[in-house]
């Protein structure tokens, strides 16, 4: 027997799916914000305090970037409410999970950027007489932003993905929707096709845009290069099998 | 006249290495010093507490009569400066690293600018001014738009000088300013601070560079084990040295 593609299925239930869309884009969002926060707050912290004091932090880093995404989101949306005695609402818990799993990737990525900022820069500003917070905003910020750029965006898109997995508690963003319809009609393969594009669709928007902040924060522009360039250059470079970034 | 740089008594460790035992210094208005010792001597140590990139354990620098790193109370204790009143008083005092440093998001023009601007407080056509006076002085007006990693480490190093001048510092030091350069491109450091150093410039310059310190310095000082061995004017000190200690460093330097 012919196998046949039927794809009008999914364009038939387009709409549910692009429901899952808005809520995907949603958790992914709230998730990259307070990510950042979190990120931000523990490798300052963690540059700044003795190890002993940091060791909390470094045990939460750990287990964070050492444990299946899948088991933190469950353990975190079932025993939350019951360590705090707070009762929240599934978006709220779910995103919490997420952005300590993002936070603890972002904690490394911002702690090795900003310890990646020359320690002579910094004495060079010194002694010519700037302040603690000039030297922060005016060398360190600058350089070590600047060279996390692409480590943040490789974060911000395993975010994403990380977002499907809100689907196995009942979290109807894009594979929970994918999944229903796949319920419905038995055509996981098309279904789960399409899903996978629109998920490409917005990992790679994540990605154009952190390019385009690479390319805007460059100081080093020899001549003024436009972005298009840039663009080809770095998707040049990103069939090549290495880090990206100085990180 | 009050000294444009004295320094007593001061001591470094780090750990238990004792690098600095007690040097005292008295440095004259315009004069140029130079500070010769072997590697590991305490040479940057010396001059990074001066300016407190390394804050002593023990004595005190004083510019033009300030104590730096601290203050003066009215009783005449010395008090510990915060980071505002030591920050203002770095910079009076100029510094030239090894390594030039200068930051590499800016632009040879927006690195002059940059103290200019941000401790000065100028606005910018009269900091852009002094930045390209300066720039001009050492010879690199056609680069003022380039970042310095396009620019050859002699280059850097004169850009790192113009930053240096523009905030006119009371007193300039210098930390093995041609070490990290390609040999063809340690004349044109040297011919710059050669320069300053007729301009009646206060400077104290750590340097392996015999030569410069013979002909340029008014005084050289030897440092050895923590505390000045040998110090004489440069014409004694480099064709008369005394201590066996430093003829044979110059011994060893000049072969
Ligand atoms: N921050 C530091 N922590 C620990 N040890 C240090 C530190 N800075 C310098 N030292 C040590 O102090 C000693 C003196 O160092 P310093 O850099 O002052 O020597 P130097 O005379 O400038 O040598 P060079 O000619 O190699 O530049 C060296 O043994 C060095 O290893
Ligand atoms: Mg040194």
């Amino acid at each position: 027997m012919e196998f046949e593609f039927r794809f009008d299925i999914v364009w038939n239930n387009l709409p549910l799916l692009l429901e899952g869309v808005q809520t995907t884009i949603l958790l992914s969002l709230l998730t990259m914000v307070l990510g950042t926060i979190i990120g931000l707050f523990v490798a300052i912290v963690r540059l700044r305090v003795r190890k002993i004091f940091a060791l909390p932090l470094v045990v939460y880093v750990e287990v964070f970037r050492g444990t299946p995404g899948l088991i933190q989101i469950v353990w975190i949306y079932y025993c939350l409410p019951i360590l705090t005695g707070l009762q929240l609402d599934a978006l709220t818990s779910l995103v919490i999970a997420m952005a300590l799993n993002v936070g603890s990737y972002l904690s490394e990525v911002f702690r090795a950027g900003i310890q990646g900022v020359s320690k002579g820069h910094i004495e060079a500003a010194a002694a010519v007489g700037f302040k603690p917070g000039q030297i922060i905003r005016r060398v360190i910020v600058p350089q070590a932003a600047y060279r996390m750029i692409p480590a943040i965006g490789n974060v911000f898109v395993s975010a994403i993905k990380l977002s499907s997995l809100c689907s196995v508690l009942g979290m109807a963003e894009l594979m929970y929707q994918g999944q229903i319809i796949i319920a419905n009609f038995f055509r996981p393969i098309e279904v789960f096709t399409v899903v996978a594009v629109i998920y490409l669709i917005m990992a790679y928007t994540t990605s154009l845009f952190m390019m385009y902040l690479e390319w805007k924060f460059a100081w080093i522009r020899r001549k003024k290069v436009p972005f298009w360039q840039k663009f080809k250059q770095i998707s040049k470079t990103s069939f090549q099998i290495k880090p990206q970034g100085n990180l | 006249m009050t000294s444009a740089v004295k320094i007593k008594n001061l001591h470094k460790s780090f750990g238990s290495l004792k690098v600095l035992r007690g040097i005292d210094l008295d440095v004259a208005q315009g004069e140029v010093v130079c500070i010769l010792g072997a590697s590991g001597s305490g040479k940057s140590t010396l001059l990074r507490c001066i300016n407190q990139l390394s804050i002593p354990d023990e004595g005190t620098v004083y510019i033009n009569g300030d104590p730096i790193g601290n203050l003066l109370s009215e009783t005449g204790e010395l008090k510990k400066a915060n980071q505002t009143t030591l920050a203002s008083q770095r910079s009076r005092i100029g510094y030239v690293f090894q390594q030039f440093n200068l930051w590499p998001h800016r632009t040879v023009l927006g690195n002059v600018i940059e103290a200019l601007k941000i401790v000065k407080k100028m606005n910018n056509a009269d900091a852009e001014k002094i930045a390209i006076d300066r720039i001009t002085e050492v010879g690199l007006l056609d680069w003022k738009d380039e970042y310095p990693d396009t620019l050859s480490g002699g280059q850097q190093q004169r850009v790192a000088i113009a930053r240096m001048l523009a905030m006119e510092p009371e007193v300039m030091l210098f930390d093995e300013p041609t070490s990290a350069l390609d040999p063809e491109r340690v004349g044109e450091v040297i011919e710059v601070m050669k320069e300053l150093a007729e301009k009646g410039h206060t400077m104290i310059i750590a340097t392996h560079e015999l030569n410069f310190g013979r002909d340029t310095a008014d005084r050289a000082i030897f440092i050895d084990e923590g505390v000045i061995v040998e110090q004489a004017s440069a014409q004694e000190f480099f064709s008369h040295p005394k201590s066996e200690r430093l003829q044979s460093f110059l011994k060893r330097m000049s072969m």
